[in-house]
């Protein structure tokens, strides 16, 4: 091989190099959900933030995996994100649509409410049982009953709400099974599902609090970990408090 | 031919401008260690990490203080010798002529061989005891701990008082990404605060409900791996009120990074006051907690069996074992 041949082919396994390490950097692990902003939306100290769980993510390229969904202050679509934006020393008010089926937690623990208002949520589905009415509870036993599917935590603040499951084992065999879980049909957004509404007061100073699911729920990963567990837009996600 | 061979190098007296610079050298080196050595024990040595917060970062303290005081002589040594070379050992411009041959000196070579393995003799000495005397040194010693804080007594698991010899023990599960800690001496609460009581040896029970953490108790100067299925024993006896920061010393995953708190060093009036009130907060949640346990084996999930055996299909479905499936 000549010389201008030998340089060229070295400059192009260079450049191939290159490019992959970029498109890795940025197009894989820089990989960011979209963020939802809900700070235009708070008023008089306090804001409205809504979420789902769903079963799988049919909208993702990862249609078997549990993930969160965050419906859109704007749009009033849940999208497929787990980010979102809210301003400092403010209270949110969260709702959180359960649609998944239950899981135990590994450590009991995580089925004590913490962290928010009343360190209480309110719910009608509560251990294994319908209420007549939404009640507040604070402790889910998810080792004697089917009743908890996940848990909303932010361990930097000392967050953990438990989401309740739907409780007979029929419904916990017929949920939703297109995402986001929307509209009235049986399938998606009449599926069975739990309610849980809970506040919190965002901390004064501005930063990142991440958040998670305290259930091992990455089912087909090793010890329930990896997965959606593992993978920011599914359990796991970020908010961000910004003036 | 044979007046152009190279002539084998001789011996010879060293010149009086090397014998010179050899006693300026140890003069000046002697010196600036002297006041090196002093520098680094009296007013580095006590700003070092950890700090003096607990029994085990005060041993760590003087074990960093010990070696950073024995490594003054050799940096100072490298760096004067170094600094003399290049400044008046340089080569004349046009000087084409070669340095003076090296030759073995016996009298070097034995004073080298027997210095340096006296010195590292001497610190396996030193590290061995300081390992032994300090309990373990704040490091996780496995199960069945070789060394224990003299004076103290496992007597009981169920009940601790302030100034008995019995041991407060205090269990750290690592899960991904949290720490939760459980003190079975008083009714066997599990938190997500670590609170200690000032002065009191503490005997840390670290494992895990998943992957591999590592408990770091940064200013307590205690480290121990966190291990599913395995107890990791650390003692330590806080020494100064005040807060420390607790951090995982292993990667355990995406958000390793972020698998930190800040535990609390109190008094020992206000410890009892934190746990009585604790226990009273958290007693709904307690009673569903397993029987205390030096590990918990997540597979025994009474609820996953029951789950699996209703035969639901969800994405819950029950517990996921670490078998399901196997990851490449």
């Amino acid at each position: 091989m000549s010389l201008p041949a030998r340089v060229a082919t070295l400059v192009v396994a260079f450049l191939a190099v290159v490019a992959g390490v970029i498109y890795v950097v940025f197009g894989l692990i820089g990989q960011k959900p979209a963020v939802e902003d809900f700070r235009p939306y708070a008023a008089n100290g306090s804001v409205d933030v809504t979420m789902m769980t769903a079963p799988q993510t049919t909208v993702s390229n990862k249609p078997d995996w549990v993930s969160y969904f965050i419906k859109n202050p704007s749009t009033g679509q849940f999208d497929h994100t787990t980010y979102f934006e809210v301003p400092p020393d403010t209270t949110v008010h969260m709702t959180i649509y359960g649609y998944d089926g239950c899981t135990p937690l590994r450590n009991p623990l995580w089925g004590h409410v913490m962290g928010v208002t009343g360190n209480a949520e309110s719910v009608q589905i509560y251990n294994g049982k319908t209420l007549s009415a939404p009640q507040s509870v604070s402790t889910f036993d998810s080792w004697s009953n089917c009743s908890v599917q996940h848990t909303f935590a932010i361990p930097g603040l000392g967050i953990n709400v438990p989401i309740a499951s739907p409780p007979t084992v029929a419904e916990n065999n017929a949920l939703c099974t297109v995402s986001p879980c929307v509209g009235t049909s049986a399938a998606s957004g009449g599926a069975p599902h739990s309610v849980a509404t809970f506040s919190f007061k965002t901390p004064s100073t501005t930063g990142t609090y991440r958040w998670q699911c305290f259930i091992p729920c990455g089912g087909g990963f090793l010890d329930g970990n990896g997965g959606p567990m593992g993978t920011p837009g599914y359990m796991m996600g970020q908010m961000e408090v910004y003036a | 031919m044979a007046a152009d061979a190279p002539s084998a190098p001789t011996a010879g007296p060293i010149p009086v401008r090397d014998r010179r610079d050899a006693r300026w050298l140890l003069i000046i080196w002697i010196v600036l260690s002297v006041i090196g050595c002093l520098l680094v024990a009296l007013v580095w040595g006590p700003h070092l990490p950890p700090g003096r917060g607990s029994s085990s970062a005060a041993s760590q303290q003087v074990d960093f203080t010990v070696l950073g005081t024995m490594a003054t002589p050799v940096v100072i040594g490298v760096l004067l010798y170094f600094g003399w070379a290049l400044t008046f050992w340089r080569k004349p411009k046009g000087d084409e002529t070669d340095a003076t041959p090296l030759h073995g000196n016996t009298r070097i070579q034995a004073t080298w061989i027997i210095g340096t393995s006296a010195l590292v003799l001497a610190l396996f000495v030193y590290g061995t005891i300081q390992l032994i005397v300090p309990a373990g040194a704040g490091s996780g010693e496995g199960p069945n701990p070789i060394w224990k804080p003299a004076g103290t007594t496992t007597s009981s698991l169920t009940s601790w008082t302030p100034g008995t010899s019995n041991i407060l023990q205090v269990q750290v599960i690592g899960q991904q990404w949290a720490w939760t800690f459980r003190y079975p001496q008083f009714g066997g609460f599990e938190t997500t605060q670590l609170v200690l009581p000032v002065n009191e040896p503490v005997q840390f029970n670290v494992t895990s409900l998943d992957v591999i953490h590592s408990f770091w108790a940064i200013q307590l100067g205690v480290k121990a791996d966190a291990n599913p299925d395995l107890n990791n024993v650390a003692y330590t006896t806080p020494q100064q009120i005040g807060s420390f920061e607790v951090r995982c010393a292993e990667l355990c995953g995406i958000w390793h990074g972020s698998m930190y708190t800040t535990g609390q060093v109190v008094s020992d009036a206000n410890f009892m006051a934190w746990t009585k009130k604790t226990a009273i907060q958290l007693a709904d949640v307690t009673k569903l907690l397993p029987p205390y346990a030096l590990t918990y084996d997540p597979t025994t999930i009474p609820a996953g069996k029951i789950n699996q055996e209703l035969g639901l299909t969800s994405a819950g479905g029950g517990y996921y074992n670490p078998a399901d499936p196997v990851q490449p």
